[in-house]
């Protein structure tokens, strides 16, 4: 199969001096579930950003079905980036806007410039956006404000954008690391069956092990900006884990607050 | 975590130790190098008490005559404020959109727009007038401009502030959807922003209105002339009776400035 | 036609019948109505502010090539009237530095007058607090040429004048600063038996000495923006020596003033922002 997405020898460094990627190398399929794991500051939300260029690599290539994406500039990279659907951690809705207008913005993409700018959707785009947000179970909210939501409700909503874009692949940076566990199972089902049946390739940022192991059909795990890890769930031993989070399995479960207090110790 | 108790309390003594000592070394060369002698103000109170209620008390109104033009001339201060601020505001907007790397589609020249605004607003209004006016002639047209200037200049600085705080992160979602410039602005900046932004525009509009005052009395025109006038012609109780009048007009703005920001806010 | 509350109810069971399409709505049910008035309120009266002003545009514009020259001139700094411009610099700073701590202590004063927990007497409070709204309601400028009726020429007219508007600012904001301290606070003092003024002096003042720290730094900004323009309304100083070269048409010495100026200003605002990402 195709792959849709190339990753080949991509590093990027900051302007301070940090190397968030060292040659970083994967490739990704269609209808592929693909978690990347690995502690803050590992470069996983740079991995994500690099996709559709919000963040400029310095080195390697990007190619997104078939294209470089570093290559491309003003409208191509825009109808690239239409290509490619992204969640992100804090919603990024905005929020002064009804929840039906949020989700129209998926289609900002497609339309020309006067119309975007007038917010000027088609009924069919309307029609669609209302669809979704049934599908989500959001159809009474879709004429509120999306302040007016809860947390897990906001990342509903932010998915549907995401969707509405008619994405080959999807992003989803930490989409659960503000949601309690309840909200979280409820977005990360929703990601895996509307993935599913639409054939959309995901890739998700985690914190959680546990989550990774449960949804993904891959799992890629960073350290340092290297990958370290790139194989199924059941493949992930003891020894990769610790060679990914630099701590054992158990620290990770269970002792998760003996760390924080030794961090927090070495920060006072 | 008690060890930072103490370290913040520290930190906290050294900057009134510094700022108390800066005050005083500040006071003793200040008062060295003007002179400025406090009892001369208290020698002169006598004085003082006389020229406030023999000169300026009893209030006095002008010839019934010049009563009309005095409140056109009123007018004429808000008419200027009014407008030199919104005529500001828009294209503080627009300059804004460029004046933050986050925002602006050329983020490489987002430092020289906030140069620009920084240096247009560190000259006070006043000297800008002086600058036009002898460039341009002595005018209403040349206290809007230079109103316009320095507001201007305060707007962009702080539309970019609202834009970094507020939508920093919709703009990159829009971004991700591959919207073009424009979409961005006009479906994710504009409609977070704007009670911002209006809040901000306010705040203008009730530093313009004592602003347009004092360009007035240097030639600009409208109410500031006229008391700059009674002032120049000795006439003092007339002069008073202005003031009280521009003390009005101000808390007037001010208290519906305020009411308007609550309701922006809401 | 019954599309409205067809429309609002909002679930995409209403999929319109094929051939008639009624718009489907997209924006918020609740919207606030209050940002579209008062848009257009603005609007209106910003034209009509315009319309009243009846500036000759077109005078203007045709001078508009002056401007370049005039700035071309007081790009040519001249520097021989160096020692006239430091010593009114250096008199201007001081003026509004000396009227900055002397404001400094009279709007502590008062703003414990004006403050509704300090001695708890209302009448005592709203009296100062409208006295000094009034105060600040006119502009400096003009308290400074009220002063230099009063004082004649001379320091003292200058941070007399600027003292005025400085202590009615220092005194509401201090007022709200003291305001904002908790009533648990001072009545865990009070049952103690202390007196309200060392109440004062031991509870709220210490509690809002950070907020008054702000303040005064963000104050000097402005009181030399407003000292560096009263030489322009008749006393003396850096704004004085500005007016009277340009209207010399000595562009070159103005310059180095405005120079000057911006510099003053822009370093006093630098330092600032420097402290203020320090401790906050």
């Amino acid at each position: 199969m195709e792959p849709i997405l190339k990753f080949d020898n991509v590093s990027k460094h900051y302007p301070n001096g940090v190397h968030a990627l060292k040659e970083v190398s994967f490739e990704l399929c269609e209808g592929e579930f693909v978690s990347v794991i690995g502690p803050s500051g590992s470069g996983k939300s740079t991995l994500l950003r690099a996709i559709n260029r919000l963040i400029p690599i310095s080195g390697g290539t990007v190619w997104l079905d078939g294209q470089a994406v570093s290559a491309l500039r003003g409208r191509n990279l825009r109808q690239l980036r239409r290509k490619v659907g992204m969640i992100f951690q804090n919603y990024n809705l905005v929020y002064s806007l009804s929840v039906l207008q949020n989700v129209l913005h998926g289609r900002l993409g497609y339309m020309n410039g006067v119309k975007g700018v007038f917010g000027l959707s088609s009924e069919d785009d309307k029609q669609e956006g209302l669809d979704l947000l049934e599908e989500l179970g959001l159809a009474d909210f879709a004429y509120n404000r999306a302040s007016d939501l809860s947390g897990g409700q906001k990342q509903r909503v932010g998915i549907a954008p995401a969707i509405m874009q008619g994405p080959k692949l999807l992003l989803c940076d930490e989409p659960i690391a503000s949601l309690d566990p309840s909200s979280a199972k409820t977005i990360m089902d929703l990601l895996r069956d509307m993935t599913q049946k639409r054939n959309i390739a995901c890739i998700v940022n985690l914190h959680q092990l546990d989550v990774a192991l449960k949804y993904s059909t891959r799992i890629i795990g960073l350290s340092k900006g290297e990958i370290v890890f790139d194989g199924r769930p059941e493949e992930m031993d003891d020894a990769t884990i610790e060679r990914i989070y630099g701590t054992s399995r158990e620290n990770l479960m269970i002792g998760g607050e003996r760390n924080d207090q030794t961090d927090s110790a070495h920060c006072a | 975590m008690t060890r930072r108790i103490p370290l913040i309390a520290r930190d906290l003594k050294r900057l009134y130790t510094g700022f108390l000592l800066v005050a005083v070394s500040l006071f003793l060369l200040c008062t060295y190098l003007t002179e400025f002698n406090p009892m001369v103000l208290a020698t002169n109170g006598d004085a003082f008490w006389e020229f406030i209620t023999e000169d300026f008390l009893p209030l006095a109104l002008p010839k019934a005559s010049r009563i009309p033009g005095i409140f056109s001339s009123v007018l004429v201060t808000l008419a200027l404020a009014m407008s030199a601020t919104t005529v500001a505001a828009i294209l503080a907007f627009f300059v804004a959109l460029f004046g933050s790397e986050k925002v602006s589609p050329f983020p490489r020249f987002a430092k020289a727009v906030r140069g620009f605004a920084t240096f247009l607003r560190n000259i006070p209004a006043l000297v800008w007038a002086f600058i036009l006016f002898s460039s341009l002639g002595i005018g209403t047209g040349v206290g809007f401009v230079a109103l316009c200037i320095t507001s201007f200049a305060f707007m962009v600085r702080a539309f970019v502030e609202t834009m970094e705080d507020v939508s920093q992160d919709c703009v990159e979602s829009l971004q991700a959807v591959g919207a073009t410039f424009p979409q961005r602005v006009s479906q994710a900046i504009l409609p977070s922003c704007l009670s911002g932004f209006l809040s901000w525009y306010l705040y203008c509009v009730e530093v313009n209105i004592r602003a347009s005052t004092i360009v007035g009395m240097v030639g600009g025109g409208g109410v500031g002339l006229t008391l700059f006038s009674y002032i120049k012609s000795f006439r003092y109780d007339i002069a008073l009776t202005i003031i009280l009048l521009i003390a009005t007009m101000v808390i007037v703005v001010d208290q519906i400035t305020g009411k308007l920001r609550k309701e922006l806010l809401k | 036609m019954n599309v409205n509350t067809m429309e609002y109810s909002a679930t995409a069971k209403a999929r319109p019948v094929s051939g008639k399409k009624p718009s489907i709505p997209v924006k918020c049910r609740q919207r606030n109505r209050f940002i579209p008035a008062f848009l257009i309120g603005v609007a209106v009266l910003s034209v009509l502010s315009l319309l009243y002003l009846e500036i000759d545009w077109l005078k203007m514009a045709s001078r508009v090539g002056d401007i370049g020259l005039v700035f071309w001139d007081l790009a040519h700094l001249d520097f021989s009237n160096m020692d006239l411009i430091a010593s009114s610099l250096v008199e201007t700073i001081s003026i509004a530095v000396l009227s900055l701590l002397y404001s400094l202590l009279l709007g502590i004063f008062f703003g414990m007058l004006a403050a509704r927990n300090v001695f708890r007497l209302p009448w005592l409070s709203v009296l100062t607090q409208s006295f000094f709204t009034f105060l600040r309601a006119v502009p400096t400028p003009v308290w400074v040429l009220l002063m230099l009726v009063c004082l004649g020429m001379g320091p003292e007219a200058g941070v007399a004048g600027l003292c005025v508007h400085t202590t009615a600012f220092f005194t509401k904001s201090f007022a709200q600063s003291f305001e904002s301290i908790p009533d648990e606070t001072i009545e865990a003092l009070e049952v103690t038996g202390a007196s309200r003024l060392s109440i004062f002096m031991n509870a709220v003042l210490p509690a809002a000495l950070s907020q008054i720290v702000a303040w005064a730094g963000m104050r000097l900004e402005t009181n030399f923006s407003e000292c560096a323009i009263l030489g322009m309304v008749g006393a003396g100083g850096i704004g004085y020596v500005i007016s009277n070269s340009l209207q010399g048409y000595d562009y070159g010495t103005a310059g180095v003033a405005i120079l000057l100026v911006f510099l003053v200003a822009y370093g006093i605002e630098r330092v600032f922002v420097r402290i203020k990402k320090k401790f906050y």
